[in-house]
């Protein structure tokens, strides 16, 4: 048996049998681990708070030979996302950066870039503020992953888009120009271009005192999910929740 | 092929179904039935059947009774003006238990749950907002579970009833964030009523 402790943010958690809890941690030293944290349904108070989705802690576990599945020792908190009000709508953004993490990593492949920026971008959620570092989000994962097309020019003949229209497809991979758009496609704002060039050049918190309505990089978000549910092959739940809130 | 004959797969397959079952115990207990007398099966059976027949919701707050409207909504010695909100039907034992609470319930039966894709218009929310337009009710106690999910719903809820000019409180958080009211005990839970905050 090898103890193990690192910095971790919860995902998810699933009943399991009579008392347990299966929980999916992202852990700082491998990624993403699933364990099993033993009668947490029933004595939560061993667990506490530290296994609500989005806690930052500081998780303990060892790994059984020949099992894929961890058992949780201990979770102390070092951030809840509790610690500030919780509305349905920041309920749902923090929902959707569990889910995204949950999706898209690997088992047991640790990526310190990606932890860095969940923990940057679920410190920007403690407020009301949610689209802005949602955006950031998906932005960031999208390049992370390796996902992100080039915003400066068409997919097909190459032609520089600053300052031209550009469109976007939901099976293609790139931006077009107009001549090249086909069926179906919508288009990616040149403001939303813009924002998402700043972003990659800036930190999450530099955007923090700027007001970001709903409508603020909307196209933005719509053409990111397009990528990251393309190669996630699914659908997000979180996303359509996203989608029904207003402002 | 199965080892058995087909009414014992029959009865461990819908066996296996329930919560905490696993193959062996489904096994166990169909042999178990199988051993006891005719009676006791049926007796069983009925009571299966009747469950799923004679219970139903109360119209008005949506607890499992079987009669309508449940034991609380027509109690003349209850407060009809005090209503506690809880997530599940079994939590109104919890709230019973402290024997300290002389209102009604509402039932919402889950709560807020974005990664599940459960939003508010999935809850039971419809009968208490209209329940609350009546003017009769003077307060609404939001007691659903100390958790993210727990919070967005009575973060949630409150809105939508300080609009209409109620008295709102939300219980305390006297016990452990991220617990279950199910599995509180009545002292931690008389302590998180009495210590209810204005929202
Ligand atoms: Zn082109
Ligand atoms: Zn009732």
């Amino acid at each position: 048996m090898a103890l193990k402790e690192s910095e971790a943010i919860v995902l998810r958690t699933y009943p399991l049998r009579e008392s347990d809890l299966l929980v999916t941690l992202f852990t700082r030293l491998e990624g993403k681990v699933k364990g099993v944290a033993r009668s947490a349904m029933k004595s939560r108070r061993r667990f506490g708070g530290a296994l609500e989705p989005l806690t930052y802690v500081r998780a303990v576990y060892d790994d059984r030979e020949r099992r894929d599945l961890a058992r949780l020792d201990s979770c102390e908190v070092i951030e809840s996302p509790m610690a500030s009000e919780v509305t349905y709508s920041r309920a749902a953004a923090l929902a959707h950066v569990a889910e995204l993490l949950d999706e898209i990593l690997p088992d047991r492949e640790p990526s310190d870039a990606v932890f860095r920026l969940s923990l940057a971008v679920l410190h920007e959620m403690r407020g009301a503020v949610l689209w802005m570092p949602l955006t950031y989000f998906e932005l960031w994962m999208t390049r992370l992953m390796g996902f992100l097309p080039e915003f400066g020019e068409c997919v097909v003949c190459g032609r520089e888009l600053d300052g031209n229209r550009a469109f976007y497809h939901a099976l293609a991979d790139g931006l077009t120009c107009l001549d090249d758009k086909r069926i179906a496609s919508s288009e990616l704002s040149p403001e939303s271009r813009k924002i998402a060039g700043q972003m990659l050049r800036s930190r999450v918190s530099e955007f923090a005192a700027i007001e970001w309505p709903k409508a603020v990089g909307q196209d933005l978000r719509k053409f990111l999910l397009q990528i990251l549910e393309r190669h996630i092959e699914k659908k997000l739940v979180t996303a359509g929740m996203l989608e029904r809130i207003a402002g | 092929m199965s080892r058995f004959a087909e009414p014992m797969t029959r009865l461990i397959d819908e066996l296996k179904k329930l919560p905490g079952i696993g193959n062996k115990s489904a096994q166990r207990l169909a042999f178990h039935i199988l051993r006891s007398s005719a009676d006791d099966a049926a007796a069983l059976a009925s009571a299966v059947q009747d469950l799923k027949a004679k219970l139903q919701l109360c119209t008005i707050c949506n607890n499992i009774t079987d009669v309508d409207p449940c034991v609380y909504c027509s109690s003349p010695t209850r407060n009809q003006k005090l209503v506690c909100v809880v997530e599940e039907p079994t939590n109104i034992a919890s709230v019973e238990k402290t024997r300290h609470f002389n209102g009604v319930y509402h039932v919402l039966h889950g709560s807020i749950s974005p990664l599940h894709g459960v939003g508010p218009e999935q809850l039971r929310i419809g009968n208490l907002l209209s329940r609350v337009s009546g003017g009769e009710i003077e307060e609404v106690i939001l007691a659903t579970n100390p958790t993210v999910e727990g919070e967005a719903t009575a973060t949630y809820l409150a809105q939508q009833l300080k609009r209409q000019g109620l008295r709102v409180t939300r219980i305390a958080m006297g016990f452990p964030v991220g617990s279950d009211i199910e599995y509180t005990d009545e002292v931690t839970m008389l302590k998180a009523m009495e210590g209810r905050r204005e929202m």
